[in-house]
């Protein structure tokens, strides 16, 4: 009985620090309201530091070992027919769509994405169920495949839909 | 005698000043103005006695308070010039609209300050809708609405001919149905209304409106009943004294109830009956007509190539009733204009099946037999329900524990029992196939659907598990296409059933992500 394997390629390692600092970002923000909403709701003494601490310790756990679990995940593919990803960590969704049916490949870079010299490249079709989305790729490696993308949906011809 | 002053000239002396070559008030479809391109066309003249009332129905407050102020006063003429606005306009848009149809293009140009032009390539075009109101269908007029599937659907974008006559506008209509599929159709000459006779798929007969209680039109007329029964009430409350209280008992409670039900339903099959009197389902050529409506007839029309599957609408309520809900797939058609892809009301379960299957080509993804997901699929169901019945349990157990009154127990079990109903029901409601070329995936219980999805429309493949699902060795597969939803889902599947389904349906897209287990 055969299953389907896991995409060929990983991203980028340096989108886990890339991933942590986002987090992390978000993190701090999270502990913020949290430490607001606990200085103006909650009554003082022990529980509410225990509370907000407990907040820390998740944020900055989730903040640690989500990225890391992420880059377990995230994977890509492309061959000459189709294109395969997967991604997500608790969720793991992975999307497989033919060349043929290929309507758009976007290259993105956020600042910070920039600093790493990292990118995201989306394919999408004529679905609105989503497109396949590759983050965390290194900036070589995305303008190559969004090369590669191009030139491949571009030899089929129709409307792709 | 609202229409008087300039509503009803007759059609042929046209007002002077704009610029009126003679042929636009006679409408010949492809009058050609120059050597290739058509002539711009006025709509139907016939619209100089429909835009007026309309406005006037409109300006019917305004005017109402102009008649009192006017009468209050005494000054008669101003109360006519009120009446005089609301008929310039309509002549104002009459005469400001023009369109026309080049082999190339579809444009319309509105607007006497403000001009609009609106243009759109013929094979651009996906839907074409005729809808008439009592007024249009009295003049036979139709009004068209060309749709091109596009995401900017503003009220003033949309290429909107209102209005045109019935045979010119079902010419149109099939006009640029046969260039937008690259069919040879009935090209340009004038008059060819007249093609291949229409077979009837289905056809509204009184019995549907059983379905009618049973359907969502039940939480309109509710909405409606509650909507005008609240003021009443406060009103009503107003006058209660306490001596009316004993008046006030259970059995009369109970009547009041049952009225309130009867009152709902016997609204909801006149909402359906307005909606959808007279409904036709019919094939013409390479197309699906979709005819309806009591008052203002709605015709919507599918064509065969973007007919990417169905989807059989069968919540809990009609499933009781044994009737079904049927809409199609479009391709390029999502979200909000998703309106014009009705192809049955709720309508008999046999009715239902029966049309699916004429539509799909096939009986089998409609009413054959799936395959159901098993025994982890199943239990899943069932842990669901009861982790989403557990904070409400919760919360009733610390409630009883800390003093409230004991009874309270039962609507914790009540609330489990429900919850394991829906269980059992969602898990029996799971399923999935690859029948006669279709994708066809079955769930819910409330809002219980089965989709059927064209191979050849099948765009791509979504597989997601979470960590649970993982472990139970299921996956949700989706079949991804460019219409409907964007996906037909099929939750829960083992993992080796969706693998199977993938490579039925796209034979060969997987076979190099594959690997020996």
């Amino acid at each position: 009985m055969s299953q389907l394997r896991d995409p060929a390629h990983r991203v980028s390692p340096r989108a886990r620090t890339l991933w942590q600092l986002e987090a992390a970002a978000e993190a701090t923000f999270t502990i913020a309201v949290g430490v607001v909403a606990a200085l103006f709701w909650l009554p003082g003494g022990a529980l509410r530091w225990a509370l907000v601490g407990l907040l820390v310790l998740v944020c900055a756990g989730l903040a640690t070992i989500v990225p890391l679990w992420r880059y377990q995940v995230h994977r890509w593919e492309v061959s000459p027919t189709a294109v395969y990803t997967q991604r997500g960590w608790w969720a793991r969704e992975r999307r497989i769509a033919p060349m043929s049916r290929v309507q758009t490949v976007d290259f993105a870079q956020g600042p910070l994405a920039r600093l790493f010299g990292l990118a995201t490249v989306t394919v999408t079709t004529a679905s609105a169920a989503g497109p396949l989305q590759i983050d965390g790729l290194d900036q070589a490696v995305a303008l190559s495949l969004v090369d590669e993308l191009t030139r491949k949906a571009d030899l089929v011809e129709g409307d792709a839909t | 005698m609202s229409t008087d002053p300039t509503g009803t000239p007759p059609p042929g002396s046209p007002p002077p000043p704009p610029p009126p070559p003679p042929q636009d008030w006679a409408p010949a479809p492809d009058a050609p103005a120059g050597p290739d391109e058509p002539a711009w066309q006025r709509l139907d003249p016939r619209m100089l006695l429909v835009h007026p009332i309309t406005e006037l129905v409109k300006f019917l407050p305004v005017l109402i308070g102009l008649l009192v102020a006017g009468g209050a006063s005494g000054t008669g003429p101003w109360a006519l010039l009120g009446v005089g606005f609301p008929v310039g306009f309509g002549v104002l848009r009459y005469l400001t609209t023009t369109y026309r149809v080049t082999p190339a293009r579809v444009e319309l140009r509105r607007g006497l300050l403000h001009r609009h032009t609106l243009s759109t390539p013929v094979d651009r075009v996906r839907t074409v809708d005729l809808t008439a109101s009592p007024i249009h269908r009295v003049l036979g007029l139709a009004t068209t609405v060309i749709g091109t599937g596009s995401v900017a659907t503003g009220e003033d974008d949309r290429l909107l001919l209102d209005a045109l006559p019935r045979e010119q506008a079902a010419a149109l209509r099939g006009r640029l149905l046969s260039v937008a599929t690259g069919e040879p159709g009935p090209d340009g000459a004038a008059g060819t209304t007249d093609v291949v006779p229409e077979r009837v798929v289905a056809r509204f007969s009184p019995r549907w409106l059983w379905y009618a209680p049973f359907s969502s039109a039940v939480l309109v007329a509710t909405g409606a009943v509650l909507g005008t029964a609240a003021p009443l009430l406060e009103s009503v409350e107003l006058r209660i004294d306490e001596e009316d209280l004993d008046f006030f008992s259970p059995a009369l409670g109970a009547a009041l109830a049952a009225g309130a039900l009867v009152l709902v339903a016997a609204l909801a099959v006149a909402g359906y009956l307005v909606l959808n009197g007279g409904f036709t389902l019919t094939r013409q050529e390479s197309t699906w007509h979709v005819a309806r409506g009591l008052l203002t007839h709605r015709e919507t029309s599918i064509d065969v190539v973007r007919l990417a599957g169905v989807s059989i609408a069968e919540p809990a309520a009609l499933r009781l009733a044994r009737g079904r809900r049927l809409t199609a797939i479009v391709t390029g058609l999502t979200g909000s204009q998703q309106a014009s892809t009705v192809l049955l009301p709720p309508a008999p379960r046999d009715t239902v099946v029966a049309a699916a299957a004429s539509v799909l080509g096939a009986p089998e993804p409609a009413s054959g037999l799936l395959r159901s997901h098993g025994r982890a699929a199943t239990t899943r169901r069932f842990t669901r329900a009861l982790i989403g019945s557990l904070p409400l349990v919760a919360a009733v157990v610390v409630a009883v524990a800390a003093g409230a009154p004991a009874g309270l127990l039962v609507l914790a079990a009540l609330v489990v029992l429900v919850a394991l109903a829906l269980a059992a029901d969602r898990a029996r409601s799971l399923g999935h196939a690859h029948l006669a070329g279709h994708v066809v995936a079955r769930s819910g219980s409330l809002l219980r659907r089965r989709a059927a999805l064209a191979d050849e429309h099948v765009i791509g493949w979504n597989l997601r598990a979470t960590w649970f699902q993982r472990r139970a060795g299921l996956v949700t597969v989706a079949a991804t296409t460019a219409g409907g939803d964007g996906q037909v889902r099929a939750l829960d599947v083992p993992e080796d059933d969706a693998l199977a389904l993938a490579q039925a349906a796209t034979p060969g897209l997987l076979d190099e992500f594959l690997e020996e287990r």
